[in-house]
C-alpha cells in the first residue's frame, strides 16, 4: 500500500517511546506542586491598586516591566528592517488581473469599520482586555485587506517612516522625562488617582505609552505586509 | 465539565497538527495551521486569560498565514 | 466521569500530556520533512505548544481574570498577571523571527532555485 511508504513507521515509534518516557518523568516531577502558590503576582496585584489601572496585565507590561517592552519593540524593528533589505527587486510588480467586483466593494465598506475597531481596542487597553499590540495588528490587517483587493493601492513610504520614527523616539523621551522628574526611568509623573479607576483619563502615563506602542506595531506590520505583496517579479 | 472540554480540545488540536505535518500540498497545511491557532484561542479562553487569547487570535490567524502564503507564492508552488 | 475529570491533579496531567504531545508532533515534522517552508511551520507548532503549557500550569477553577472592577475588588482569587505579560511578548517576537526566516528562504530560492534541503550542499567539501 502507498500508505506504508509515506509514513516512516520506525521514526514515529521511536518518537512515541521517547515521548512516553519524558511524559512520565514530567508527571512525577509535577505531582508535588501545591494548588495555590504565593508568587510575585500577588504582590504586584496589591501594588497595582495604587496605580489606578483596571487591567493588571497592562500595568505589568507597560509599567512594572516597561524595559522589556522597549527591547521587544527593538526586536520587531530589526526584523522588519531585515525583511525590507532582503526582498529587494529592481522590477516593479505589475498585477495582470483585476480583482472581483464583490471583493472591491466589500473591502471599501469594511475598511473604516475595522480601522475604528482597532483604534477602540488600542485606546481602551487599560480598562478592558486589549491594548497596543492587539489594536496595532488589527489596524495592519485592515490595510492588508485593501492591499489585496486594489492593485494600485500603496501606503506612501514617507508616512510610515514618519509614524515609526515619532513613536520610537517619543517612547524613549517619555522615559527620560520620568528620569528627570522622579529619579526612575519610565516613572509615572502624571497624576494617577485611585479614585479615578475605570475612567478613560486614569493611570498616568500608562495609556499614553500603550498608544505609542500600538502605533509602532501597526505601522511595522503594514510595512511587512506591503513588502511581501508588492515586491516580487511577477504576481 | 471543564475537564472534559479541555480533554476534547487537546485531542482535536493534536489531530489537526499531525494532519498539517503529513499533508502533501503545502496550501492545505497552512490552513490546518490556522486550525491549531483556533483551538489554542479556545483553550486560552477557558484558562481565563483574555489578553493572551486576543493576541493569539489576531496573530495566529491573520499575520502568520499571510507570511506563509506569500512565501509559497514567491517560491512558485502550485497554490 | 465528569466529576473525576474536574479534579485539579487530573487537569494538570491532561495539560502536561496534551502540550507535550503537540511538542513532539512539531519535533517529528521538523526532523523528517524536506521542504523548507514545512520546517518553519513545524517550528510554529512547537512554539504554540509551549504557550499552552505555560498558561495551563497556573489554571485553577476558582480564579477569575485579572481585571479590577466595581464588583471585583477582591484580589485574593485573581489569576496571576505575570505569565500573561511574558507570553504576550513571546507570541509577537516568535512571529517576527519567523517572518525574517521566510525572507531568507525566498532570497535563497531566487539565487539558486532549490527548496529541498537535501540539495542545498554548497558548503560541502
Amino acid at each position: 500500500m502507498s500508505l506504508k511508504r509515506d509514513l516512516p513507521t520506525s521514526t514515529m515509534s521511536g518518537f512515541a517511546l521517547s515521548g512516553i518516557l519524558v511524559l512520565t518523568l514530567l508527571n512525577i516531577l509535577l505531582q508535588n506542586m501545591p494548588n495555590s502558590i504565593q508568587t510575585a503576582g500577588n504582590e504586584l496585584l496589591k501594588l497595582n491598586a495604587n496605580e489606578g489601572v483596571a487591567n493588571a496585565v497592562t500595568a505589568v507590561v507597560v509599567y512594572f516591566r516597561g524595559f522589556d517592552t522597549l527591547g521587544e519593540i527593538a526586536v520587531l524593528f530589526i526584523a522588519s528592517l531585515g525583511l525590507g533589505l532582503m526582498l529587494n527587486s529592481n522590477t516593479k510588480c505589475d498585477i495582470k488581473a483585476e480583482s472581483n467586483f464583490m471583493l472591491q466593494t466589500a473591502s471599501r465598506l469594511l475598511f473604516p469599520i475595522i480601522l475604528l475597531f482597532g483604534i477602540y481596542v488600542m485606546i481602551y487597553g487599560h480598562l478592558s482586555p486589549g491594548g497596543g499590540f492587539q489594536g496595532g495588528v488589527i489596524i495592519a490587517s485592515a490595510v492588508l485587506l485593501l492591499l489585496i483587493s486594489h492593485k494600485e493601492f500603496e501606503v506612501p513610504h514617507a508616512v510610515i517612516i514618519a509614524l515609526e520614527t515619532f513613536a520610537g523616539v517619543s517612547y524613549v523621551l517619555i522615559g527620560l522625562v520620568g528620569l528627570l522628574v522622579l529619579d526612575t526611568f519610565l516613572g509615572n509623573f502624571l497624576p494617577h488617582d485611585i479614585s479615578q479607576m475605570g475612567l478613560l483619563l486614569s493611570g498616568g502615563i500608562i495609556p499614553l505609552i500603550y498608544i505609542i506602542v500600538g502605533i509602532k506595531v501597526g505601522s511595522e506590520m503594514s510595512m511587512i505586509a506591503q513588502n511581501l505583496i508588492k515586491r516580487s517579479n511577477d504576481v | 465539565m471543564i475537564g472534559f472540554i479541555i480533554l476534547v480540545t487537546f485531542i482535536g488540536i493534536v489531530i489537526v497538527a499531525f494532519s498539517a505535518v503529513i499533508q502533501k500540498k503545502l496550501a492545505d497545511s497552512v490552513i490546518l495551521l490556522m486550525g491549531v491557532g483556533l483551538g489554542s484561542v479556545v483553550l486560552f479562553f477557558i484558562f481565563k486569560a483574555p489578553d493572551v487569547a486576543l493576541t493569539e487570535a489576531v496573530i495566529g490567524s491573520g499575520i502568520s498565514s499571510l507570511i506563509f502564503l506569500m512565501a509559497l507564492k514567491h517560491l512558485d508552488e502550485k497554490v | 466521569m465528569f466529576e473525576f475529570l474536574n479534579q485539579p491533579e487530573v487537569i494538570k496531567i491532561i495539560v502536561t500530556i496534551g502540550s507535550m504531545a503537540l511538542f513532539f508532533v512539531g519535533l517529528f515534522g521538523l526532523l523528517t520533512r524536506k521542504h523548507i517552508i514545512k520546517i518553519f511551520m513545524s517550528i510554529a507548532i512547537m512554539e504554540s505548544s509551549l504557550f499552552l503549557f505555560f498558561i495551563g500550569l497556573t489554571f485553577n477553577t476558582n480564579f477569575i481574570a485579572p481585571i479590577l472592577d466595581n464588583t471585583h475588588v477582591n484580589i485574593s482569587n485573581m489569576n496571576d498577571p505575570i505569565p500573561h505579560a511574558m507570553i504576550l511578548t513571546a507570541i509577537v517576537i516568535g512571529m517576527a523571527v519567523l517572518a525574517l526566516g521566510v525572507s531568507f528562504a525566498i532570497e535563497y530560492y531566487k539565487l539558486t532555485g532549490k527548496t529541498n534541503i537535501d540539495e542545498m550542499n554548497e558548503m560541502k567539501h
